[in-house]
């Protein structure tokens, strides 16, 4: 993903899709179309409109797409920009059931896309392009790889980071099931070489976190890790907002991570404010 | 959305897995022989709080109940039994695919029990002969086929978080669920609407938890929030909720989001952690002041991001201290 990657926004005549679209285009990404069921050979902010991914893929060679579409519709866009071929799928929408989730990502997973989220910011490569809602303003490019289960708090520690700066920021989102997971976005991290050390950004729940100390442990991630993880505080079996951030039978909680972390060397800031001190 | 275990086992039910015979009661009934009367709440612990009973005396058992404070019972016959075993079914995040996780130990808390045995089960091809063979034989319990699809087809079907019986009593007749624990996914509920409407159930998403602390939080964003609440802790207090207005809240979310937690009585001062990305701080200063004609509760507000020079000066004007370090605002709050 660079600032030559083509992309559609899918729901671009929506309040968010549009606000969304115009937004990225001006950061700099090349948003070359956007799709709406029968509002096709309309235009947004100048960007023209397709019925369907499939035309919209034929007509402007889009290999990415952005879904702003609400959650009732969403999982379909999904199929969508997977059967249209698309490589890479960012979708912001929160409130998709799990099960239909789970659904589409084995799918788009044997069809070979990537999907990112659902219920995620998106992504960013500061300078270059943007796909998704993060906002430009606390991003600068630099060396530092930030993947994240949270929003706003990937935003705050973008601020913080200025002058360090990103490589690249990944919300890989707060739902339970997502289509890439926080230990693959470290993977590509430690083969890019634009990133020298990496921000983990967990909260409670599920493994993710833990499966990164085993990766550091094995060896395979030798670039400098930091970490914070949100809901110390959080009781178990309750929701803490994102839906995935739930404890059930003990697993994911936030003392298995913060072990995990410690048995593996990996640094951990006990407030997001002190990432920036741990790191080099 | 949690049901009650009422629910539940008419869930459990129409999807073939045996229960007891029972009857649900809100006042006291008359029963002949020997019965479990049980507390139909939402909370778990009952048994710890003596709202679980095995009794002769159903009537006076709700009676005295019933002086505890409790409205609604469920009265089942006793199920004589040798063994009890663990079964739950859940979706597993991270192999992504649903999980059958079984326990010899029945009626143990999961969490700690040593012996525990996760089985998956591939969406795609759903539960089959050698799944129940194999954890048959793990429970070294005969039968199980019918309890097995049935918690796998509430999962999917009915579009759960977590299905769990526990204790899953082995009787000479078979199997059957002396208790139920089901959480339905809050956002596939709109699809099963004639569920709900079966349970009389209402169910509105709250981005909000209650706490035991006395300083009231709000956030945005689930991370953000989370955090702050995180680091009242860490600087020596306690928080009182988790409340997210989420990313792109407006003044109307902003004002409702404090109102509540103003009426909470516990509450004593506020904390308010916000970073504006898509969400623009003169909005949130405006939802703030307006709520502030109606809490009367020190508040300490944290502000930055879009917009943050007019919202700041909307507070300022209102004689709202505003911070731009989130652990100095916190920090004020649990000194002040």
């Amino acid at each position: 993903m660079n600032r030559n990657t083509k992309v559609i926004v899918q729901g671009i005549t929506g309040r968010e899709g549009s606000f969304h679209a115009k937004r990225m285009l001006s950061y700099g990404t090349k948003v070359v179309g956007g799709v709406t069921p029968g509002k096709g050979g309309t235009e947004v902010e100048g960007i023209p409109v397709y019925d369907t991914v499939e035309e919209a893929v034929k007509e402007t060679g889009a290999e990415a797409s952005v879904v702003f579409v609400p959650a009732r519709f969403a999982v379909d866009a999904i199929y969508e920009a997977v059967d249209a071929g698309l490589k890479l799928v960012v979708v912001i929408t929160e409130h998709i059931p799990v099960m239909d989730t789970l659904r589409a990502v084995k799918y788009a997973n044997a069809k070979g896309t990537r999907i990112i989220g659902p219920n995620c910011p998106g992504v960013i490569v500061p300078g270059e392009t943007l796909l998704g809602i993060l906002p430009p303003r606390a991003f600068n490019r630099g060396n530092v790889g930030i993947v994240s289960r949270s929003g706003t708090l990937t935003y705050e520690v973008g601020e913080m980071l200025k002058d360090l700066g990103n490589s690249t920021v990944v919300g890989v989102g707060g739902d339970p099931v997502i289509g890439t997971d926080p230990t693959e976005v470290v993977k590509m991290f430690e083969a890019d070489p634009e990133t020298e050390q990496i921000v983990v950004i967990g909260e409670i729940g599920g493994t993710s976190e833990e499966r990164i100390a085993e990766m550091v442990k094995k060896g395979e991630i030798r670039k400098r890790i930091v970490a914070y993880i949100a809901g110390m505080t959080a009781p178990r079996e309750k929701r803490m907002g994102h839906a995935g951030a739930v404890v059930y039978m003990g697993k994911g909680s936030y003392e298995s991570k913060i072990r995990a972390f410690k048995d593996a060397g990996i640094r951990v800031a006990s407030t997001p404010y002190e990432i920036k001190d741990l790191l080099k | 959305m949690k049901l009650y275990e009422y629910e539940g086992k008419q869930l459990f039910s129409s999807f073939g897995i045996p229960v007891p015979h029972g009857k649900l009661a809100t006042e006291p009934i008359k029963w002949d022989g020997k019965a479990v009367v049980k507390a139909q709440l939402l909370e778990g612990g009952r048994g710890k709080r003596g709202l679980v009973r095995i009794t002769d005396d159903v009537y006076g058992t709700i009676v005295e109940m019933k002086r505890q404070g409790i409205g609604k019972f469920l009265v089942e016959e006793f199920v004589p039994h040798d063994r009890e075993v663990y079964l739950s079914v859940m979706i597993d995040r991270d192999q992504r695919d649903p999980i059958v996780v079984a326990s010899p130990e029945g009626g143990i808390d999961v969490e700690s029990a040593k012996d525990v045995k996760v089985f998956k089960i591939p969406l795609e091809r759903g539960v089959r002969p050698y799944d129940v063979v194999k954890i048959e034989k793990y429970l070294n319990v005969k039968g199980l086929g019918d309890v097995i699809k049935g918690l796998y087809r509430i999962l999917v079907e009915a579009e759960a978080e977590l299905v769990e019986i526990n204790p899953l009593a082995i009787t000479d007749k078979g199997p059957m669920a002396l208790d139920s624990k089901v959480i339905l996914e809050d956002n596939a509920l709109f699809r099963h609407e004639d569920l709900l409407k079966s349970f009389n159930r209402e169910y509105k998403q709250e981005p909000y938890v209650e706490l035991e602390g006395d300083v009231g939080i709000i956030g945005n964003g689930a991370g953000l929030t989370m955090a702050t609440m995180d680091m009242v802790k860490l600087l020596g207090g306690n928080p009182a909720d988790f409340l997210d207005v989420g990313g792109g809240a407006n003044r109307e979310a902003v004002k409702g989001a404090l109102l509540a937690i103003g009426k909470n009585p516990k509450v004593k001062k506020v904390v308010i952690n916000i970073y504006g990305g898509i969400t623009r701080c003169d909005e949130v200063a405006l939802g703030i002041v307006e709520a502030m004609k109606e809490v009367r509760k020190p508040i300490f507000v944290r502000l930055v991001g879009t917009n943050e020079e007019e919202g700041r000066k909307i507070l300022r004007d209102n004689g709202v201290k505003v911070y731009d370090q989130a652990l100095q605002a916190i920090g004020d709050a649990i000194r002040l």
